[in-house]
């Protein structure tokens, strides 16, 4: 067998959950294997409703040519970013590195086959996403049989293009953090620059094609699809292939996916384990003189541990300080830009009172705080590590305490400069920030209570690579997910209610829903933590 | 000690192998040693003395700059995947895959080497009842204990008969009979003609064990040779204890 497949094949093999359901004899463990195969069952569901949902959409308005190009660059997107943030523990400083590279691979056929796997455990999704819109595309264009196959096809060969892309800003990232002492800070403020970059490029795009003046949402619909085909060319070369039939945009799409695949892993082989080396290496420069100590309290200790856990991996703080980056960051630009033109530049220069969305703002702060709660992926980051915690007197609710006080602190700060950042250039009166701060105050302390609920639920130890607990598991999932949707929905609520209510009363009755709330996770989380 | 008949090659060369971390702190400096067929080779020094930045540059698993190091002639540097073919390489932690059986990652390992199923089948029953793991083989590596992983890992450097075994503290988290069980394999292994190169902070095991030592301090080899030479009659612990306080 070749090198490349069967290291893939292991690869796969070493954290399928069908191997682990087949010979583990934990009952609980396979419990949960199974609850998880439902659970993402029906997220793959979801999802797939929400993308017929939207081809429906596209085909009753008329433009349900557009729907090739949307499926194009929805799945490159979602595979480019995902892709940038699991790049460094996948791809780089893996834990079984040393047992790979001491067999006879080559560094490129270890890189590649790490990027294969990547590719292979997220395809499925990519694949729910393109079906659900052949499946959506097929109701309303009735195109010929072949196209069927075709897109099915085509469709493995979208991602890879943005997977490649990122692959190699993550390989730059690391080859750049190679070469400094702290190579974790360095990798995570780079992969924050690359990720903050790459938001603000969505808007720089929208804003070139708002100056189009586009009368008709028609028309602009499909002249965005087309001008996004345009610069991003795979995007196209798919479109043209299932519309037109044009065999040569398909091949082009395949050719140019393998001729880039094997370039950057020509590049990035010929120096994999020199990066490797560098970031798994640590300088010890043994120049150490005993100072006087610091007490702490267990729960701050549990705290102060949390916090050298996450500066230690560059993974855990892309993904765990990314919503609270943005939080800050959205809330210099709305100082610096005026509230009401980040509003309008959302909005579309909406013709409305922008007044009436500040009552939303705590909720606007917490989407982007509240994305992503440290506590939901701590617990089962001990790992390996957990008999430290299990071997001392520490109670479990002190240690989830701890965990949550380390959320708290990351979570605070950015929520109230956010928050007073837009309440100063919204103009909100002195009371109603009070309020607003309280809110988000709240909003944190929920977001803190139930991401640990969902971490402790769902805590698994046995896992490979700390990406699969900080991006992929099933406590991440259960809580942002409907965290997301609920603050989505929580947001046009509140801005419907504020037109109709006093918005202090507003305010002060999300404090009180919140509080509930809150305080019900945390009672939950000293529950669980009595079970042991 | 090992039956030193045949005629000696050399399996493993150092030369001048130096490597840093950050602000010009050097791990190894100037490391140079020998080791040949036969030859079951002790790598003894403090922790943080520069045994593993060694072994893991020889391994093949950390890149250097400075100084050569060739197994059975070839480069590691230049040829790395020659002398993967003819090396094994047990960690002193072994990462290996949890989720996989024990019977799963020796195949997979076998597979690497493209040994034949009959060759493997028989090696894998020959080292799993030596150590006494073969009922274990069909459970996952997570369920092993620390020891247990250590065999499997054991097991899988032995599958395809290494020209050179290299190991990092082996006989941590073994039990006295798996220990001796190790000991008698790397002697079996030594007559065979194959090379030993091992770290460990086991100073009588050593000295049992080894027919040559280096000794390490700060990154620098402070003493090499025969056993013989190495103590000159006295133990291999006041040698080692008279050579780190000079």
């Amino acid at each position: 067998m070749n090198n490349s497949i069967l290291l893939l094949k292991t690869l796969l093999l070493s954290t399928s959950q069908r191997n682990i359901f087949r010979y583990c004899k934990d009952k609980k463990k396979r419990r949960k294997i199974i609850g998880g195969f439902i659970g993402a069952g029906l997220l793959y569901l979801m999802l797939m409703a929400f993308c017929v949902l939207m081809c429906i959409g596209y085909g009753m308005t008329g433009i349900i040519e557009a729907v090739p190009v949307m499926c194009a660059l929805t799945i490159s997107a979602l595979a480019f970013m995902f892709t940038l943030f699991k790049t460094n523990g996948y791809l780089f400083n893996f834990r079984e590195y040393d047992m790979l590279m001491s067999l006879p691979f080559e560094p490129r056929t270890v890189a590649a086959g790490k990027f294969m796997y990547m590719y292979v455990k997220s395809l499925p999704w990519y694949l729910s996403i393109s079906l659900a819109m052949l499946i959506g595309y097929g109701a309303y264009a009735h195109p010929g049989v072949l196209v069927y196959p075709e897109w099915v096809i085509l469709s493995l060969f979208i991602p890879v293009i943005p997977m490649l892309i990122s692959a190699f800003l993550g390989f730059l990232t690391a080859r750049i953090s190679a070469g400094f002492r702290k190579t974790n800070i360095i990798q995570t403020v780079i992969t924050m620059a690359f990720v903050i970059f790459c938001f603000s490029l969505r808007f720089i795009i929208e804003d070139l094609f708002r100056n189009d003046k586009v009368q008709s949402t028609l028309e602009k619909s499909m002249e965005l699809s087309g001008s996004a085909a345009d610069m991003y060319l795979p995007a196209g070369w798919f479109s043209d292939a299932v519309i037109r039939q044009n065999a040569a945009a398909g091949l082009l799409l395949i050719g140019v996916s393998c001729v880039l695949f094997a370039v950057v892993f020509a590049v990035v082989g010929s120096s994999y384990m020199k990066i490797n080396s560098a970031l798994r290496s640590h300088a010890a420069s043994g120049k150490y003189r005993m100072s006087a100590q610091k007490k702490r309290s267990v729960v701050s200790a549990v705290a102060f541990k949390e916090y050298k856990r996450m500066t230690g991996s560059s993974a855990y703080m892309v993904n765990g300080m990314m919503g609270e980056i943005l939080a800050v960051l959205l809330g210099i630009l709305t100082l610096l830009i005026g509230f009401e033109r980040i509003v309008g530049a959302v909005t579309q220069n909406a013709p409305f009172d922008y007044a009436i969305l500040q009552p939303a703002i705590p909720f606007i702060i917490y989407f982007f705080i509240g994305m992503v709660a440290t506590t939901a992926c701590s617990p089962s980051l001990e790992g390996r590590n957990y008999w430290i915690i299990q071997s001392l007197p520490i109670e479990k609710k002190d240690l989830y305490k701890g965990k949550m006080l380390f959320n708290m602190y990351l979570a605070v700060p950015a929520m109230a400069f956010a928050t007073l950042c837009m309440c100063i250039s919204a103009g909100v009166p002195l009371l109603d920030s009070i309020l607003y701060l309280i809110l988000g105050f709240s909003l944190c302390a929920f977001s803190t209570a139930w991401g640990c609920v969902c971490g402790i639920k769902h805590m698994r130890l046995d896992w490979e690579n700390e990406i699969e607990v900080i991006k992929q598991s099933p406590a991440v999932a259960i809580y942002m997910l409907p965290n997301m949707f609920v603050v989505m929905g929580l947001t046009v609520l509140v801005v419907f209610l504020g037109i109709r209510t006093d918005h202090r009363l507003l305010a002060a009755a999300f404090i009180l829903i919140t509080t509930v709330l809150a305080v019900l996770s945390y009672v939950r989380v000293m529950k669980l933590s009595r079970r042991g | 000690m090992p039956d030193l008949t045949d005629r000696k090659k050399t399996v493993l060369e150092i030369r001048d192998y130096s490597k840093s971390y950050g602000e010009g702190k050097k791990a190894a400096d100037n490391v140079s040693l020998t080791v040949e067929s036969g030859d079951i080779y002790g790598f003894i020094g403090h922790n943080g003395a520069g045994k593993s930045t060694t072994i893991r540059a020889v391994a093949g698993v950390l890149d250097f700059t400075e100084g050569e190091i060739y197994i059975d002639g070839h480069s590691v540097k230049e040829e790395p995947m020659e002398c993967k073919k003819v090396t094994a390489y047990i960690p002193d932690n072994p990462d290996l895959y949890e989720n996989l059986t024990g019977i799963q990652y020796l195949n997979f390992v076998a597979d690497v080497f493209d040994i034949d199923a009959e060759v493997r089948h028989e090696k894998i029953m020959k080292y799993a009842d030596m150590f006494g793991i073969t009922d274990s083989l069909g459970d996952m590596i997570g369920s092993y204990s620390h020891g247990m992983k250590q065999k499997a890992a054991i097991i899988s450097a032995l599958i395809h008969d290494p020209k050179l075994l290299i190991l990092d503290e082996p006989f941590v988290g073994l039990d006295p009979k798996a220990s001796f069980t190790l000991k008698e394999i790397m002697r079996d292994m030594c007559r065979q003609g194959s090379a030993i190169f091992f770290s460990t902070h086991v100073l009588d095991v050593a000295e049992k064990l080894c027919n040559k030592v280096a000794i390490i301090r700060q990154g620098r080899i402070i003493a090499s040779g025969t056993m013989e030479d190495i103590t000159e009659g006295h133990s291999l612990e006041e040698t080692f204890l008279e050579a780190d306080h000079e």
